[in-house]
């Protein structure tokens, strides 16, 4: 009687062996989507698309969102994260956005402030010049054709003989740069202590001469943090993040040994 | 008839598996919109001049995502293309500097479809791409040791490799690869090597990097990339530069894995038109063609139709006549009455190994405006009626303009002036060729010359400095510059920045030359370069041309206006160049239709210029002469610079050396503008060239 149950307790570990090496561990099959997880990936569909989606639509959301737990959940059974150089890289990648993160969205006026002024010439905008001109080619005798018409204008003539140019009449708000691309490096010192609404010159360009009439004139300006806050904010928090991150690796640095081979040839 | 339960299984599991393949839609239709959210305050309005501006910048540009730039060494992202165009300085592979002397308006990076990104991640061996045996050849190729001159060899066998096809091993037909690409229209899916997550990833990288630098007012970006493809037998190229005007684009690029044929390009960028993007294709280097960019037959070699021309036009408006490869404007032996035909002439295919011929007939801008005007005659349409633009080509990511800044396209291949052929070779460069011919069966690629011994020439000496592509428009925004894309109305630099004006119409006589409104009233009274001008029964038009040169450059020595025609009767071509107007006040002699020498030279051993000569800015109203009313018929406007030193000679001095023999000591720097086409009545003949196999009917 003892010997019988020997061997069915034996065939049946035997056959418990059996099934164990057919059918390996089977995990809970079982995947949960919690309301939370479908709330926020309709509402990020909803923010990119512009609208709810349909029924259809949500099917599809929920099949996309399945379909990626269970290849995440079969790569892990085959030990897929394992000396995976990817995966190490976007975990390493992952920790440090979360380093990141740490830091308080909404840093304070006064920090922000104090940022601002350590960094001002960053936020230099540069004086704008808006003008008319009269050009005189340099085909002619420009000079004393703009000195002529210089004078002309002094007088009140209606009819000044000048010629089109090229790149054109009307500049406006442009820069000491842009101007000195229109009409060349030594044009711009026509700017120094221009009059406003005063026809001056004659100026050399690389063309010809030029009459200059500045319409208007915005100095160059630090914009009022105010202004600026939004950009002032956002390099403030770039550069704090980079400094979040490096002052966690050396934080956590001295905590690990590292052991190599010195004698390595390759 | 019943079934075994095997069999049903088998469908069943064979349907579920089409199900999951089919259910992920890759299509390349797919758009998205890569638009960034800037919330950067804007302190300049956009102002917008009616009578235009000239906007210069350049529409292809290569960076480190290429396949072929990786290859040739070279490390810069869309993002440092990008700082380069507006003014920053960014490193060369050999080491030194690229700076701009002066920004650019815009600017497209357009690296190449095929194999977007793919050979960075080849090379990066922690990627999974990496590990497939065939990445092998390309690991860590460019580690920091290994940018320089001696990988050479290794870089340029690379590189045939790659074109020609010795990495585009398929998986075999049952492989779920190869249905998943059937399924998706995804050819490249079926390449071992193809990865596809990479390849949207650059290509999303490149699109958010345009995204990032467009300023709206200051600078424009467009996303875009290269379709390059050839001929299936002769090898001809058929590369085209592909701009898209929003920040709406596909999911990826099409490709010539897609298709080789330009032609479902077109369809392609017709459908995705219909989904609300626009875009364009811009074909380059017709010199190293063989022949096939303009052909008189479609790519599978039916006849051209009417519903083919409209389509080519609609999706090709432009042609970039000129690039570090050579111009590819005319060739000596298709002009040979033209003194300036032989200009930066290239004549080998393009990524033929060894250089191989390319011959010249229906590889040059001026015969296809003359087989469009042909193919028009027979009633099937005129499918080469494009503007023309200027680029570079460069694949550092920065164009080298400048002859005397010139650091060539390809990295490290062509980064010394000893690669590039202008000085002798050094010893150790010698066995080194010797070794790569030997080692890959090569012709070996030297010369023994006079002055000693050089590169073979025929190749990188060929090339010179690039070009700008220059559009008229109202402000410096995409949609501003992309119409006047579409309008045609540009013109091409070969690197400097002069300026052009040309204008057509029946009443410009009476418009003063001197007076502020002459644009304004050249544009009321007729029409802008890249326009048809239709015809007022017998009248003759009258052209204005208006020249204005680059400050920095080299000043202008002649207006030329170049026409091209066919007789009404027979249909055979005929071209003339007129000069028009002339520098220094001399004038144009009748007879001849040519300026008299204004006396510029150059001096060769130190790259000096006359000075003295040479006009700041040239401007005429001009009739043509010969005027037929009832020809069809073309005029483009080509100013010309006073001559200046080429880059090989500048190499040459810098190394305290003479130029090489057998190549040009100096170049005319030139720009070109859009035709604008004479369109003469309707006529009323009944046309039947070819037996019946061409539809004689309208």
């Amino acid at each position: 009687m003892r010997k019988r149950i020997l061997i069915f307790l034996l065939v049946g570990f035997l056959i418990y062996l059996i099934d164990i090496a057919l059918n390996p561990e089977e995990d809970n099959k079982d995947i949960y989507i919690s309301d939370q997880e479908l709330i926020s990936l309709i509402s990020a569909w909803k923010s990119q698309v512009g609208r709810d989606p349909t029924d259809e639509e949500i099917v599809k959301i929920i099949n996309n969102l399945v379909e990626e737990e269970i290849l995440y959940r079969e790569a892990l059974l085959l030990g897929l994260d394992k000396e995976d150089r990817i995966i190490k890289r976007r975990l390493a990648q992952k920790i440090t956005f979360l380093k990141q993160e740490t830091l308080p969205d909404n840093p304070n006026q006064d920090v922000l402030r104090q940022f601002y002024d350590e960094h001002k010439e960053k936020y230099f905008i540069k004086p704008v010049y808006s003008f008319t001109h009269l050009f005189f080619t340099k085909e002619t005798d420009s000079l004393a054709r703009s000195i002529k018409a210089l004078n002309d204008l002094l007088a009140d003539k209606k009819s000044i003989d000048s010629d089109p140019y090229l790149l054109g009449k009307n500049f406006t708000e442009k820069t000491l740069e842009e101007i000195a691309r229109n009409f060349g490096n030594s044009f711009i010192i026509a700017f120094d202590d221009m009059e406003l609404n005063k026809w001056s010159g004659p100026f050399e360009s690389s063309f010809g001469h030029h009459l200059v009439l500045l319409k208007d004139y915005r100095d160059g300006f630090y914009p009022s943090f105010n202004e600026i806050r939004d950009q002032v904010l956002s390099d403030y928090l770039t550069l704090n993040k980079e400094n979040a991150v490096n002052q966690y690796i050396n934080n956590v640095k001295s905590e690990y040994r590292i052991i190599i081979n010195p004698n390595l040839k390759f | 008839m019943k079934l075994s339960k095997s069999s049903i299984v088998l469908i069943v599991a064979l349907g579920l598996y089409l199900i999951y393949m089919f259910g992920q839609s890759e299509s390349s239709l797919e758009i998205v919109d890569f638009s960034i959210d800037k919330s950067k305050t804007q302190t300049a309005s956009i102002t917008s001049n009616e009578d235009r501006n000239p906007y210069y910048g350049d529409l292809h540009v290569h960076t480190s995502y290429s396949f072929d730039a990786y290859v040739f060494g070279i490390t810069a992202t869309p993002d440092d293309a990008y700082r380069y165009a507006k003014g920053e300085g960014i490193k060369h592979p050999m080491g030194y500097e690229m700076k701009l002397r002066e920004p650019l308006d815009f600017y497209a990076v357009t690296d190449h479809g095929i194999f977007l990104g793919m050979v960075n991640a080849m090379a990066d061996t922690t990627t999974k791409a990496s590990q497939n045996p065939l990445a092998k050849p390309f690991h860590n190729l460019n580690r920091p040791e290994n940018l320089n001159d001696a990988s050479f060899g290794q870089r340029a066998n690379l590189f045939s490799s790659i074109i020609g096809g010795n990495i585009v091993e398929q998986y075999p037909y049952w492989h779920p690869r190869v249905i998943k690409a059937w399924l998706t229209k995804n050819s490249a899916l079926a390449l071992k090597v193809f990865d596809y997550d990479v390849h949207k990833s650059a290509w999303a990288d490149i699109a958010r990097a345009a995204e990032e630098h467009n300023d709206p007012g200051k600078f424009t970006s467009f996303i875009g990339y290269e379709f390059t493809s050839s001929t299936n037998v002769e090898g001809g190229n058929l590369h085209r530069n592909v701009i898209f005007n929003s920040s709406e684009a596909p999911i990826r690029p099409w490709s010539r894995i897609d298709s080789i044929n330009p032609e479902n390009l077109w369809t392609w960028m017709d459908k995705l038109r219909d989904k609300g993007v626009d875009s364009l294709a811009i074909p380059h280097n017709s010199n190293g063609s063989n022949g096939q960019m303009f052909e008189m037959e479609t790519f599978r070699g039916y006849p051209i139709d009417n519903a083919y021309s409209e389509k080519r036009m609609r999706n090709e408006p432009l042609v970039e006549i000129t690039q570090v490869k050579g111009t590819s404007e005319t060739h000596p032996l298709l002009s040979p009455d033209d003194d300036w035909a032989d200009f930066e002439i290239m004549n080998k295919r393009i990524g033929s190994r060894p250089p191989t011929y390319s011959m010249p007939a229906g590889g040059y801008v001026r015969d296809a405006y003359l087989r469009g005007l042909r193919l028009e005659w027979t009633r099937q349409g005129n499918p080469y009626k494009f503007g023309l633009i200027g680029s570079s080509d460069s694949h550092t990511g920065a164009g080298a303009y400048d002859e005397n800044n010139y650091w060539s396209k390809v990295g490290l291949l062509d980064g010394t002036a000893m690669a590039r052929g202008s000085v002798p070779l050094s010893a150790d460069r010698v066995s080194m060729l010797i070794e790569y011919a030997e080692e890959y069966r090569q012709p070996l690629s030297i010369s023994e010359e006079e002055q000693g011994t050089y590169t073979a020439p025929g190749f990188f000496d060929q090339w010179g400095a690039a070009g700008l592509a220059v559009a008229w428009a109202e402000e410096n925004t995409r949609d501003s510059i992309f119409a006047a894309f579409k309008r045609k109305e540009t013109f091409a630099t070969t690197g400097t920045r002069a300026a052009v004006r040309f204008f057509a119409g029946y009443d410009m006589q009476s418009i003063d030359l001197n007076s502020e409104s002459l644009i304004k009233e050249a544009y009321a009274k007729g029409v802008p370069m890249g326009a048809d001008l239709m015809a007022e029964g017998t009248n003759s038009p009258d052209f204005i041309v208006w020249a204005q040169r680059d400050k920095n450059g080299s000043p202008l020595q002649r207006i030329q206006i170049i026409k091209g025609w066919i007789d009404p009767g027979n249909s055979v071509p005929h071209e003339i160049v007129y000069d028009v107007v002339c520098s220094d006040g001399l004038s144009v002699d009748p007879v001849t239709n040519r300026c008299p020498d204004n006396g510029a030279r150059v001096n060769i051993n130190d790259c000096s210029i006359t000075q003295g000569v040479g006009s700041a800015e040239l401007k005429a109203t001009w009739s043509d002469p010969d005027f037929e009313p009832k020809a069809k018929s073309f005029y483009y406007v080509r100013v010309l610079e006073n001559p200046t030193c080429r880059w090989s000679t500048w190499d040459a001095i810098k190394a305290g050396l003479k130029p090489r023999a057998g190549l040009h000591q100096t170049i005319q720097e030139r720009a070109w503008t859009s035709p604008i086409w004479y369109v003469p009545p309707k006529d009323n003949l009944d046309i039947i060239p070819l037996a019946g196999s061409v539809s004689a009917k309208d």
